[in-house]
């Protein structure tokens, strides 16, 4: 009898948890109540166990994670230089071209701007320019 | 000699007065109607903050001129007199002719493409219906 009650304790450890948190909650008959409890359930958890246990454990909880994954698509950034029909990036528009530097006075790049590689290359001469004229800082000042 | 585009921007001190500068300006233009070339463009700007300081100074007078010339010769002699000017503190010279030339063609090019798209639409039914006429 205490044989087969052993290796089923271990079994039931993880649906131990629930059972501990209901004696917890019940308080005081402690000892008393687990001992029937475990039996009781250990035998009834023995079959249930299998499909619950791989349904909770394998495929549906790596699922949705998966898929939450998979749906997370970055939006796709576009060019505004594109969008505008931009042939000339004119180094004279100093506010124009604000939005492309850091506040340190650094050229963003095409990966946080979006711009695509044309207008990139056009849009560093123009900052470039304005830079050597003084509309755009080199580096921000102290 | 094929013409050339420039852009001239000089900053002068912000304390110079406006007469002065436009003195700077007319014997730019002098020097420039020697060599033959124009100022097509003359811009005051007027006082700006610059970026950076230049010369201990915070702000500046900027000028932009756009000069169209066929003798590069002007440019080193305009450069010449900026840099012995007292009141200018910075100049730049930019040729940009090559870069308005591939402006407009690109410019003409999109042309052409918007001319076409809508046109293509509007022919195709219209062969569609010949060559139906013509099959009956």
């Amino acid at each position: 009898m205490t044989d087969p009650n052993t290796p089923q304790q271990p079994p039931a450890a993880t649906p131990d948890a629930p059972a501990s948190t209901e004696i917890v909650t019940s308080g005081a008959p402690a000892e008393g109540a687990r001992a029937p409890a475990t039996g009781f359930q250990g035998g009834g958890r023995g079959p249930g166990r299998g499909p619950g246990g791989g349904g909770q454990g394998g495929r549906p909880g790596a699922g949705p994670h998966k898929r939450g994954k998979r749906n997370y698509v970055r939006k796709k950034k576009v060019c505004r230089f594109c969008v505008d029909r931009v042939d000339y990036i004119d180094y004279k528009k100093a506010d124009a071209l604000a939005p492309f530097i850091q506040e340190r006075g650094k050229i963003l790049p095409r990966r946080m701007t979006g711009t695509c590689a044309r207008h990139q290359r056009w849009l560093t001469v123009a900052i470039k320019r304005a830079q050597n004229i003084a509309l755009l800082p080199f580096a921000a000042e102290m | 000699m094929e013409e050339r585009l420039y852009d001239l921007i000089f900053i002068c001190r912000p304390d110079t007065p406006e007469a002065d500068i436009d003195k700077l300006i007319s014997t730019l233009e002098h020097s420039a109607a020697e060599k033959s070339a124009k100022l097509e463009k003359i811009e005051k700007w007027g006082r700006k903050r610059m970026a950076y300081r230049v010369h201990k100074l915070r702000e500046g007078f900027y000028v932009y001129l756009a000069i169209r010339s066929s003798q590069g010769e002007l440019i080193k002699e305009l450069e010449r007199r900026l840099k012995v000017a007292d009141p200018v503190i910075k100049y730049m010279t930019i040729r940009i002719d090559e870069e308005m030339k591939r402006q407009q063609k690109l410019a003409k090019r999109r042309e052409r493409r918007a001319a076409r798209r809508p046109r293509k639409p509007a022919q195709t039914p219209g062969a569609g219906e010949q060559s139906a006429s013509a099959a009956g």
